[in-house]
């Protein structure tokens, strides 16, 4: 048993041709020879430098030969079985697999003014188990939902972050890394039994890696768990402005690091995430809900499925809209279908508003209804002869013949239709009688509900919580050690803790 | 005929031609024209491009190319400035990176930009700056400004550490200090006690005037 996700049951979408796929990994493999990339890393240029790679020390730039970086790419499985705490949310990635991952943000919304602000600890967790309990959210995603709660040192944010998610809920999560802390989260996944993906290789580009990235990189693979290499280019400032330019600066990034992923340890269960924008070229910031970024989106996935390399997609993770509005519905919900018929294997939607930098538990339910209504699309259209049906019609034939109340309708028509949990369905009548509520309303009330009345099924032992708890505390003996918890720090944090 | 050279400098800047404005200017400095005079027309076409863009009509991309076209004319006139021996026309120095432990240079890179276009003459340490860096690059050029950027809450404090170094080497009262970046605040910026915070790169060079009254 494994988290079922949903199966595209259909060829893939493609926008460019085989020879463009072709042109686009030669230009790849080309930078990677002739540019090469910057590892900001002793440890990693050594490596390299004995796998027959030019090094140029002094600017940390590596040039990579072609015949290695196929092999490195040839060496990375087309897809993986990954554990978590129970084996019915274990994912198994890859192929035709569509699993939808939460997007993170940094802090919550208020509802009144729509501005953001930091949540509380009990917002952290109350979101945490709201997305537990929604079936069409398959797995966390790292810092989500939020980047830490209120009154929690900065480096104590992700690992705290990460327990919230271990005691609330089940479900499989990515974590990351920021000032060591990955020694920590490895600690708390090993003690309950899961693993977690680290997107531990993530690139600063243009073709850069710092320190940072590669020694979580080596940490993550002494503790054989799985790995993602990440990446975030910004079209037009940190990678060229066209779509094909930056798909070539993007992969060869990524693909720089699964070479020194596979080298370090061959076989590495190896994901691509990545985070591609066209620049808002008013603002200079990212352009979130940009359909330039599903262009790129879906010739990526193509990439991928060259290499044979469960990918991700970004695209509907965000819009640009402040509210839940029209405007956040269709920068996402359109990204996102895109990205499913395209061949991603994870697929990001859940909570997540403006840009990376909020999310909030109604969206996350609103957006359940979006996973849902995409999963059942790529699942398609079953021809067979029992839903041909044609004994049947021949039974019922012309008027007065009637449907509604045949077996057949029984059986089929919940396999067939998606019902969502909280779009409005209602006729106008019934819509008057009942407050004229939205979707938005219900959502609402639905996370009352799921509050009121979900459990994380099993929970958390009390020796596992034991564990969690002993972690935690080592974790903010380091960091008060490394003066990186100051004391004005620490009196705020034991008061959040009591 | 040097009204010619100098309208072809301007217009070399308009459109984003570096090279050309980089010929122009030697050009109009070997036909004997006033280095004032030259460095008067550029900084006018980048503040029209300037203006463009706060109008609304003019992207980033022209703003960037016009600012770069006027950066590779600007060492030829100013050193010609100097061997005059006049005074090299420049609003301050401004030392600008993104502090240690981020390495997000997008929106640093923009307020460079902005700054030189502005008049400022800037240099940029780069991303993942460490203290020691900023003040050591602080005391080289002289800086009447340090521009610090931190795009995370992590690392925002960092700059909090470099105002405390510059007190204890005595440079706090010789360089005003500005801050930005996505992850920081009006308060927390006066909490840490810099001069000036400015939550957009354009509104950082205007600040940047107003903290040396120019
Ligand atoms: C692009 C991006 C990246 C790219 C950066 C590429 C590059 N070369 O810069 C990549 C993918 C590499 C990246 C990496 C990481 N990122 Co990042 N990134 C972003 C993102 C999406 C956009 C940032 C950006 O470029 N904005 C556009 C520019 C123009 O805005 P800006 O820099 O703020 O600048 C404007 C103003 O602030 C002002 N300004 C800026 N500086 C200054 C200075 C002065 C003096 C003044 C006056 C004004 C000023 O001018 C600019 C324009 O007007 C943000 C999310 C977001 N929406 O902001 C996350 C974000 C900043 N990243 C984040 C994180 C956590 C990381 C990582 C740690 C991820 C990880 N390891 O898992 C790493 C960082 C590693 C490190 N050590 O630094 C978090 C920070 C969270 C926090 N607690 O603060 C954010 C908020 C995302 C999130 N929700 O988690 N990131």
């Amino acid at each position: 048993m494994a988290m079922k996700g949903f199966t595209r049951k259909f060829k893939p979408l493609e926008i460019i041709t085989e020879e463009q796929v072709e042109a686009i990994h030669r230009g790849i493999l080309d930078v990677l020879q002739t540019t090469g990339v910057r590892f900001e890393s002793k440890r990693a240029l050594k490596l390299f430098e004995k796998n027959d790679c030019q090094v140029d020390y002094d600017n940390m730039r590596v040039k990579f030969p072609p015949g290695l970086v196929e092999e490195c790419l040839r060496r990375c499985p087309s897809s993986f079985r990954v554990k978590a705490r129970e084996p019915k949310n274990d994912l198994i990635i890859g192929g035709n697999t569509v699993y939808f991952v939460a997007s993170p943000g940094m802090q919550t919304v208020d509802l009144d003014t729509w501005e953001p602000r930091p949540a509380t600890k009990k917002e952290y967790y109350d979101t945490v188990k709201i997305m537990d309990a929604l079936p069409n959210l398959h797995l966390f995603c790292c810092y989500t939902p939020y980047f830490g709660f209120e009154g929690i040192p900065e480096v104590m944010k992700i690992p705290e972050g990460l327990a919230a998610k271990i005691r609330n809920s089940n479900k499989f999560t990515w974590s990351c890394f920021s000032n060591d802390c990955e020694i920590f989260n490895i600690k708390m996944v090993k003690a309950v039994g899961t693993e977690t993906i680290i997107l531990a290789m993530m690139a600063s580009p243009p073709l850069t890696y710092y320190n940072s990235a590669i020694e979580c990189a080596f940490r993550t693979l002494e503790a054989d768990l799985p790995i993602g290499v990440d990446t975030g280019t910004v079209f037009g400032a940190t990678g060229p402005a066209t779509i094909a330019g930056s798909l070539v600066t993007y992969t060869a990034e990524l693909v720089a690091g699964i070479v020194l992923i596979q080298l370090i340890k061959p076989g590495t269960r190896t994901f691509i995430a990545g985070f591609p924008h066209p620049q808002n070229m008013r603002s200079g910031s990212p352009a979130f809900g940009d359909i330039g970024i599903s262009l790129f989106d879906v010739a990526f996935n193509q990439i991928c499925r060259k290499y044979e390399i469960p990918c991700r997609n970004t695209a509907s993770a965000y819009s640009s809209s402040k509210k839940m509005d029209f405007q956040c519905g269709y920068e996402r919900g359109i990204p996102a279908i895109l990205s499913a018929v395209s061949g991603a294997q994870f697929i990001h939607v859940h909570g997540g508003m403006y840009g990376e930098l909020a999310h909030h538990p109604i969206q996350d339910i609103l957006d359940d209804d979006v996973a849902g209504m995409i999963g059942r699309f790529i699942e398609g259209v079953e021809v067979s002869d029992e839903t041909l049906a044609i004994d049947l019609i021949e039974k019922v034939g012309p008027i007065p013949g009637f449907y509604l109340n045949k077996e057949h309708t029984r059986k089929w028509w919940r396999k067939e239709q998606f019902v969502p949990e909280v779009a409005d369905r209602l006729t106008y009548p019934e819509w008057i009688n009942s407050g004229k509520k939205t979707a938005f309303d219900y959502a609402k009330k639905r996370m009352e509900e799921i509050l009121a009345t979900h459990k994380v099924d099993p929970p958390l032992t009390n020796s596992q919580e034991e564990d969690i708890e002993r972690i935690l505390k080592e974790a903010r003996e380091y960091y008060r050690k490394k003066g990186l918890i100051t004391d004005e720090e620490w009196e705020t944090y034991k008061k959040v803790l009591r | 005929m040097s009204n010619e050279i100098l309208e072809n400098l301007k217009k070399a800047i308009l459109e984003y031609e570096s090279e050309k404005a980089a010929n122009l200017a030697r050009e109009a400095l070997e036909k004997k024209i006033d280095p004032a005079k030259a460095l008067n027309v550029m900084t006018e076409a980048v503040r029209q491009v300037g203006d463009g863009f706060g109008r609304g009509e003019l992207w980033l991309p022209d703003l960037v190319g016009a600012a770069d076209a006027m950066q590779s004319a600007m060492p030829i006139i100013q050193k010609e400035i100097e061997r005059k021996g006049m005074k090299v026309e420049t609003l301050g120095v401004v030392v600008v990176g993104t502090v240690f432990g981020d390495i997000h240079s997008i929106g640093k890179t923009m307020v460079c930009t902005l700054l030189a276009a502005e008049g400022f003459t800037v240099y940029d340490l780069g991303v993942n700056v460490t203290a020691e860096k900023f003040i050591e690059a602080v005391k080289k050029y002289k800086a009447d400004i340090l521009a610090m950027s931190a795009l995370m809450t992590m690392t925002a404090p960092e700059q909090r550490k470099v105002i405390a170094i510059l007190k204890k080497e005595n440079l706090r009262d010789k360089v005003k200090v500005m801050v930005g970046g996505g992850s920081l605040t009006e308060e927390f910026a006066k909490n840490i006690g810099a001069d000036g915070y400015d939550p957009t790169a354009p509104g950082g060079a205007k600040l940047a005037r107003r903290l040396l009254n120019k």
